[in-house]
Order: structure tokens, then sequence, then C-alpha cells
């Protein structure tokens, strides 16, 4: 019983500290440009303010014209990630293909180079096959990058799985795509959350990306469209409109993450050992 | 359990990606309908000036922003290897544009350019920094040079007036200091490290300024150290703001903490979102030269150049834009939109303030202008220098290691760029 | 290798292959002939205009000779080391402590928003943390803690640590999520067993937890190796790797060669060099870990 007061001290504490710097955010939000002072960070600002700042984002930006968009990207490209990376780590660890560690290792050798430096030659090929600034061009770019980290998470959930759940299903006759669909990703599925959860937020984040593979409005995302309200030579918004530009386009990603909270929910409880 | 629910997703979602492939295929246009792409890394109201050029000449821009400089950078640079160079861009002058003319990639504007001069509608000085080998290229957006803004409150509070020459701006700042206010902004990093040494170098020797661009002088040369000895002692009199801040100078100056900021004058549209109002918040002055032996007063001047890809499907239309924004139509419009200094003589500043120093900056024989270092340096002894400022700037003391280090990238690129 | 790991392969080769071809022919394609180009760039002079001029080894030997290139290194490892230690230790602690209780989802919150936050949020929120003068200085001030005047940003190797601080902020949450998902997949008899045997505490979870956790701490080690090798975009933001490429890194290193100064020959070695290290780390420690999590299914089974 005390052990269980005091990890909910510890986490609540810790909990605080680290909502301070969204406090600041906020605050800081929450005043017009006139009345941001550097010296003053920690006074609060006011919901008024934040108010006519989120007005003034969605009257004076492109921001949220972005927004549509970057929901298909972050929904479409995780999902075809978590499928594809369900597949992979299915036919390695349960069905135990050939060369299955060299396979899985090249899969996850993928994540492993800076993605700064293919934006090039990625870039130059979509120009020429006419993938440059299209819908589908991005997903597949997303897609593939999100997919060595899926591949990898669905392995090692799927190597918790006994390997008597493949062979009982196998005596009850079922093949291996029933057995795939039907019985081993129904007992992942937080693992599949996860990895959606979190490909969905890098994809809704992206910005380098974005912004060199796509062009017209129909297919910039939010985030090239939020830099390019800051540049060093003057005009856009004021400051303090930028800063609620970029909390408003992190509302999403933030509801994503409270909305699959649930999936994490269960699981036996180590306070009784 | 959730497996039904998710395969028809999956489905759902890859038929979606494939109409939208079969929807998207046909957004390749080669038409010049009136609409011209227009890729550009500033922050500027493009979509406001559009609805002008749409009523005035029947060309609307397509804009897309693109403020990571580097990233832009090299986007461009690709684009000119595929179908998709853009029909107008934004670019630099200087080592820059020279890459650009060596590769044969930007659209001669040298007709566009002989109209204009001929009809007044531009300085011959500002040609200059078009010109590569005798032809022209690009045309400019804006032209701004740089100039002090000042904190009117704060400087009458002191008693204090815009200083007329140097050694009057340092009795200024030396009042200003002992109250407690920054006197200079100053900052670190990418892109503003270089201000002081180009305020510092040009108004003391701006020959040596000009050499040390083209390679012709060093950076260890003792007159530059002797220029940054002179940059030691403000630092070390406690002259310039805090360079680790990241607090915007406008912001600085809106709190009372801040009293010159040294800018072009595209400035006047970010300092008045604090709101700054000009005239009665603050007003400028020509930066004057620390060593008046010179004649003229050195002004940094910097422009921003739109240009025509050689190679793109909107050759045609990019150009008549071009041609058109030198205009004094165009450029009145412009300068309203962006509360800056027009460089068409015949169109009109928006504020009073600028008016004046316009006419300031006009005086015969007063005046001579420069490019400012950011675009007259190579760009990889500028990323060098940059950081080797910002050293000097963040920890101040002997200036030499710092030259050194700056020279060394100098040597190995004038080696190989004759 | 592929004897003892691929141990007795099943008959479902055919159906193997079509689960895993998808996937492996799509990362060839679009992750790894972008290698090989810049492979290619990396023995050429190029800037970005023209064609790459072949140029032998003389990028790796200038990438070797510049001295600025062992900070980046060493700030590199700072960077790995301190990943390790921060974000991943208190991720598991995140995690252990709220599991199992009651609303434990909802303590998790705070430590996820960050990770939610666009790339804009959080460099303006760490600028005003960090920056001289800024929040935190503001606040030890008003606390009259000490520390009020450090320069946070502009002192090597300071500023690295508390950048790795800043990026533990954003990444904690995400380390705790999936150290929550490993706890789940831990089956309940064994935990019961020891505790029959008087275990708690301390000795349950180093004996207990720990080694079942194995899955999920692969992943969360394995994925932080391969991140913090390639940090760039916290440093990018904070500090541009200054001041004067102090707290550069061989990310920031490689941006600066190729895109500022649009040497893309010595850019593309940087990538190279950086790219060899994140495999060979890669190899070192998933291998072993991989091999273990695959003969764990075995030991699975046979408990079962």
């Amino acid at each position: 019983m005390v052990s269980k007061v005091l990890r909910y001290g510890i986490l609540g504490i810790m909990g605080l500290i680290w909502l301070l710097p969204i406090y600041l955010l906020l605050a800081n939000a929450g005043k017009s440009t006139a009345d941001y002072s550097g010296d003053a960070l920690w006074t609060p600002g006011s919901v008024t303010g934040l108010v006519d700042n989120v007005v003034a984002v969605f009257q004076t930006t492109d921001v949220p014209s972005g927004l549509g968009i970057t929901f298909v990207y972050a929904i479409v490209a995780p999902i075809i990630a978590v499928a594809l990376g369900a597949g992979i780590a299915f036919a390695v660890i349960v069905l135990k293909v050939k060369h299955g560690f060299f396979w899985f290792f090249v899969i996850f050798c993928g994540t492993v180079f800076p993605l700064q430096m293919m934006l090039i030659p990625w870039f130059s090929v979509y120009a020429k096959i006419g993938l440059f600034d299209t819908v589908p061009g991005m997903i597949i770019i997303y897609s593939v990058v999100a997919l060595p980290f899926s591949a990898f998470v669905m392995r090692n959930f799927f190597a918790g799985i006994a390997p008597s759940v493949f062979e009982a299903a196998v005596v009850d006759g079922a093949g291996t795509w029933r057995i795939f669909t039907r019985i081993f990703l129904p007992m992942s599925t937080s693992a599949l959350v996860v990895v959606f959860i979190l490909q969905a937020t890098w994809v809704w984040n992206d910005f380098l990306i974005s912004l060199i593979l796509t062009q017209s409005p129909s297919t910039r995302p939010v985030m090239p469209l939020l830099n390019a309200l800051q540049s060093v030579e003057g005009g856009g918004p004021g400051y303090t409109v930028i800063l609620t530009a970029a909390l408003v386009v992190s509302i999403p990603t933030a509801l994503l993450f409270g909305f699959t909270q649930r999936f994490f929910q269960r699981g036996l409880s180590l306070g009784q050992y | 359990m959730k497996i039904r629910r998710l395969l028809p997703v999956v489905a759902m979602a890859l038929a979606a990606s494939a109409v939208l492939v079969s929807c998207s295929s046909s957004t390749t246009s080669s038409a010049t309908t009136g609409t011209l792409n227009f890729v550009n890394d500033k922050s500027w109201d493009f979509k406001s000036f559009s609805k002008v050029s749409q009523k005035d000449i029947k060309v609307s821009l397509n804009s897309s922003t693109y403020a990571d400089q580097p990233a832009f950078q090299a986007f461009v640079k690709q684009s000119f290897r595929t179908n998709k160079s853009p029909g107008l861009f934004t670019w630099h002058t200087g080592d820059q544009l020279d890459q650009l003319v060596k590769q044969n990639l930007v659209a001669d504007t040298s007709s566009i350019w002989k109209k204009a001069v001929a009809n007044g509608q531009i300085a011959k000085s500002v040609e200059d920094l078009y010109t590569v080998k005798g032809k022209q290229y690009c045309t400019p957006i804006s032209v701004d040079d740089w100039v002090m803004y000042y904190d009117k409150k704060t400087f009458a509070k002191y008693g204090l007036t815009a200083p007329t020459t140097w050694t009057e701006m340092m009795s200024d700042a030396a009042v200003l200091k002992k109250n407690g206010i920054a006197p200079f902004w100053s900052s670190g990093g990418d892109p503003w490290a270089f201000v002081w040494f180009q305020i510092l170098l040009a108004g003391t020797d701006l020959q040596l300024y000009k050499d040390l661009s083209t390679g012709k002088a060093s950076y260890t040369d003792p007159k530059v150290v002797a220029v940054m000895n002179v940059w030691l002692d403000m630092e070390k009199k406690g002259y310039f703001s805090d360079p680790g801040s990241k607090t915007a100078p406008e912001t600085q100056m809106k709190d009372g903490k801040l009293a010159m900021i040294p800018f072009g004058t595209w400035y006047a549209s970010t300092i008045d979102q604090v709101g700054l109002k000009p005239g009665s918040d603050w007003g400028v002055f020509t930066i004057p030269a620390i060593n008046p032996s010179q004649g003229k007063t050195p002004v940094a001047i910097e422009t921003a150049p739109a240009c025509v890809a050689q190679n793109s499907s909107q050759k045609a239309l990019g150009l008549k834009y071009s041609a058109w924004w030198m205009t004094s139509e165009a450029q009145t419009a412009w300068s309203k939109q962006q509360n800056n200094l027009p460089y068409n003589p015949k169109a009109t500043a928006a504020t009073q303030t600028f008016v004046d120093a316009g006419k300031e900056l006009a005086t015969p024989g007063k005046y001579e202008t420069y490019l400012r270092y950011y675009e007259a340096t190579p760009q990889v002894i500028l990323t060098e220098a940059l950081d080797e400022f910002t050293g000097f700037m963040t920890n101040p003391g002997d200036p030499t290691k710092y030259l050194e280090g700056i020279q060394k990238v100098a040597d190995t690129y004038w080696k190989s760029n004759k | 290798m592929t004897t003892t790991t691929s141990h007795k392969a099943t008959s479902y080769q055919r159906s193997a292959w079509a689960f895993l071809g998808p996937g492996a022919a799509v990362v060839v394609l679009v992750l790894y002939l972008p290698v090989l180009y810049t492979v290619y760039l990396s023995f050429t002079t190029y800037s970005g205009l023209g064609s790459p001029v072949f140029a032998g080894v003389a990028n790796y030997v200038a990438l070797v000779q510049d001295p600025v290139f062992v900070t980046s290194l060493v700030n590199t490892l700072i960077w790995v080391a301190g990943s390790l230690l921060i974000p991943v230790g208190i991720g598991l602690v995140v995690a252990y402590l709220s599991f199992g209780l009651k609303g434990a989802a909802w303590l998790r919150v705070p430590f996820l928003i960050p990770y939610a936050l666009s790339g804009v949020a959080v460099g303006i929120v760490f600028g005003f943390v960090l920056q001289n003068g800024g929040a935190l200085s503001q606040a030890l001030a008003f606390l009259h803690l000490p520390g009020s005047e450090t320069r946070w940003l502009q002192e090597a190797p300071l500023n690295t640590v508390v950048m790795i601080l800043a990026a533990s902020w954003q990444g904690i949450g995400v380390n705790a999520l999936l150290f929550t998902v490993g706890l789940q997949s831990i089956p309940k008899e064994p935990l019961e067993a020891a505790r029959v045997d008087g275990a708690s505490g301390w000795r349950l979870f180093r004996f207990m937890v720990w080694p079942l956790l194995r899955p999920s701490t692969t992943i969360v080690v394995g994925l932080s190796i391969v991140n913090s090798l390639k940090t760039f975009d916290i440093v990018q933001a904070m500090t541009q790797g200054g001041p004067n490429r102090v707290s550069e890194t061989l990310g920031v290193s490689m941006y600066r060669d190729t895109f500022s100064n649009s040497d893309y020959g010595l850019g593309s070695a940087v990538a190279i060099f950086l790219s060899i290290i994140t495999v060979a780390a890669s190899v070192i420690y998933v291998r072993r870990q991989l091999a273990i999590g695959d003969s764990s299914g075995d030991t699975a089974s046979k408990d079962a």
C-alpha cells in the first residue's frame, strides 16, 4: 500500500515537471506579440489572447489548409507500414523463412542511414518518374521509412508468442494467411497500436521529406507550411502567432496519444507481487 | 478480435492510395495559363501581391516557400536537372548567382535591365550586383540598404540624438550602457554573426573589405586584426546584447533593454509586429563610418533577386513577371505591402521614416553602397566565418585564432577557384 | 550464421516469402538505392550543379584530417551514452512504476505529450528554457538557487549534456510506452511462482521482470543507439552545432558539408562513415540480442 502511494507520488511529481515546458508554451501562446517579453517567460498569457492567436492562425496563415492532406499521410502510411512490418515479422519468426535473420537485418538497417542524405536521390528519381509532388509518392516514402521500425517491434512481439500457438492452428487446418490475420494480429493489438501511433506521429511531424518532395497546396502537409512562417528576413505573422500555430498542429497527435491510451490499460498489477 | 475491423481499413487505405495515384498523375501542366510557379525562401506575403499582378498583367503567383535555407538551395539546384525547374525563384546575388550562371542555368535578363535603367526605374549601381561577365541575370524584388534602427523613446529619455559620426555613436553607447541598456544588437550563428564584422571592416577600409571577399586580401592581415580588436574592445565594454539570447531583437527593444539594431530596410515589417511604430517609437539613421577619411560613407546593401530557370517550361511567363516587378506600379504596391523602401525612385515609400531615409541615402556623393558580407563572401568561407565569429562573440578574446581558422578555409577555396 | 538462426526452417517457405517479399523489396528499392548513390558521391567532388567528378578517397582523407571531426565524433558518442542512460533508464522507471496502477495510462500522458509536439514547438520551448537568461535561469534566480548565470548552450560539453536532457524530455514517453507493451506481454505464472518463493521489490525486478523484458529492451536500446548516432534535429535547432562547432555531431557535420557548403562529396563521406559505425553498433548489439530472442521463443514454449 505504501509502495503504491509512493509510486503515485513519484509519477505525479515527475509528470508535473514534464508539463512545465508545456506550460511555458501555452503561457506565451496566450500573449500578443506586443505583450510577449523575453524576461517574463513564466507570466501566464490570457485565454482571450490565446483565442485571438488561434483565430489569427486560421485566418492569416496557410497552415490549416495542410491539415487534411496531413491526416491522409499520417493514417494511410503507418497502416501500410504496420501491415507490411507484421508480415515480415510473421515470415521471419513464425514461418521461419530461410536466412530469416539476414533478411530481417537487411530491413532493420534501413533505419541506419541518415534521412537527409536520401532527399536528393529521392527528388531526382521522383521528378523523373512523375511521383514528385504527388500524394502516392509521399505515402510510399513514408510507409517505407516507417517499415523497419514496424518490423522490428512486431518481430520482437511475435518472438514472445509460443510456437505451440502456430502448431495448434496448423493442426486445426488453418492456412498461413488465416493464422496471420485471425490469430497473430489479434494477439498483438497493443504492439500494433504502439507502432501505429508512433509512426503516425512521426509522419505528422515530418518536415524535411515533405519540404523537398512536395510543392503544391494539395500535397503539402502542415510542417513545411508552419516552417515557412519563420524566415529570418522578416515577413510572416508575429512570433506568438507562430508559437500558437506550432501548438495547434500538435493537437491531433496529442489527442491520438490520449485516445489510444486504453490499449495500454490492461496488464497485471505488479504492486501485488 | 480487432483484426476484422483492421483488414478493411488496410484494404481501404490501399484502394484510396490507388485512386489518388490515378487522380494526381494529371497534375503536370505545361501550358502558360497565367499562373506562375514561384519557389522562394521568404515568408513574405506573395499571395496578396499575386492579386496585384493578376489585376495588372493577368499573371498570378503560385508560391511555395522553403524557409530552411540550405534545403531550399539544394532543392533549387537539383531541380535544374529535372523538368521541375521553377518559372520564377528567389536566390542570392554574389557567389550564389555566379555558380548558377557558370552552369548556364538562369535566363539572361539583359534586355529587361536595359529598359529599366533607361527608364530610370533603378539605380545603375544595383545593376552591377546582377551582372556576371557583362550580362545581367535575374531581377530585384527589393533592394535593401542597411541602416541602424534605434529606440526613439530610450534615446529621448537619456537626451541622446541619432548620431552622425562614429565617435558620437560610441558616446551614445557609453551613456546607454551606463544606464543598463544594451546599446547594440548582436547575434551568433547563421545568418547574423557577420553583421558587426561587416560594419566595422567596411567602415574602416571598404577596399580591404572588397579585397577580402575576392581573395586578394587575407583574414590574418594586420589591418583585419586591428578591426577585430575594435570589435573586441566594444565587446569588453559591454556594448552588445547577449549573442546567446534567442529573444528576437524587436522584443528586446520593446522591453526597453536594447537601443540599436543594425538591419536592412526589410526589417520594418518585423519591428511593426511587436507594436513599435515608425516615427514615434523607432527611427533609423545611416551607420556612420569609423574612418571618415574614406570620403563616402559605406552602406551595405542586399537585394532579393527573382530568377528564371533557363530550361523552365514557364520561362516566358517568368521573364514577363520579372520585368513587371521592376515597374513603379509594382514597386509602390510591393513597398506598401512590405513597409520597406522601394528601389524604384519613381515609387513611393510607405512611411515617412523611409521617405526621409531614402532621401538621405540619395544625397549625391555622400554614400557608397557595397554588397553585404553574406552574399559577397563565397559560401564555404562564409559558413566557416559565421562559426568563427560566433566563437569570438561567445568568448571574446584574442581574435587571431578565429581569423586563422577562416583564412585556412579561404586558402583552400581560392586555390581551386581563381 | 544462417544455419543457427533459421533453425528448423518450416515447410512454409513459399508463403513465408509472400509475407516477407513485399516489405523487403520496397525497403531495398527505396532505402538502399539512395545509399548506393551516396557511396558513389562520396568518391567524387560535386557541388550539386553540373556532374560529379571522380576524386578517389580525397573526401575521406579530408574528413579524417578535419580537426572538428574528432569533436564531432566525441559528441556523437556522448549522445549515444547519454541516450542509453537517461531516456532509456527513466523510460523504464516510468513504465515500471505506472504498470498495473489504476489510471496508469493517464499518469503516462504527461510524458507522451512532448513526443506529440511539432518540431517547431520543441525548438521554441528549448529556446525559452535554455537560452542565456531564459526560463531556467529566471526560475533559478527566483528560487535563489545557483546557476542562473550559467550559459547552458554556450559551453562545451555542458551544451551537449543539456541537449541530451532536452531530447530525453521528448523521448522518455515513447520508451515508457514500448516498455509498457513489453510488461504486458510478460506471463503471469513465473511472477507468481517467484512471489511464492518470497521474491519482491528489487529482487523481483532484477531476476524476473528484467530478463522477461528482453524483447522490449532490445527494441528500445537498439533504436536508441541508431537514433542517437544520427542526432541532428535538436542540435541544429538549439546551437547549430556551435558556438564555433563545439557541440557538432556527425549528423550536423554531414548537413553542414552537404547543404550549407554544397560539398556533396564530403557530406556523403560523413554519411557513409556514420552509417558504417551505426551498422557496426547494430550488428554487435542487435544480433546478439535477436539471437537470444529467437531461442527465447523456444524456451517460452518449453515453459508452457
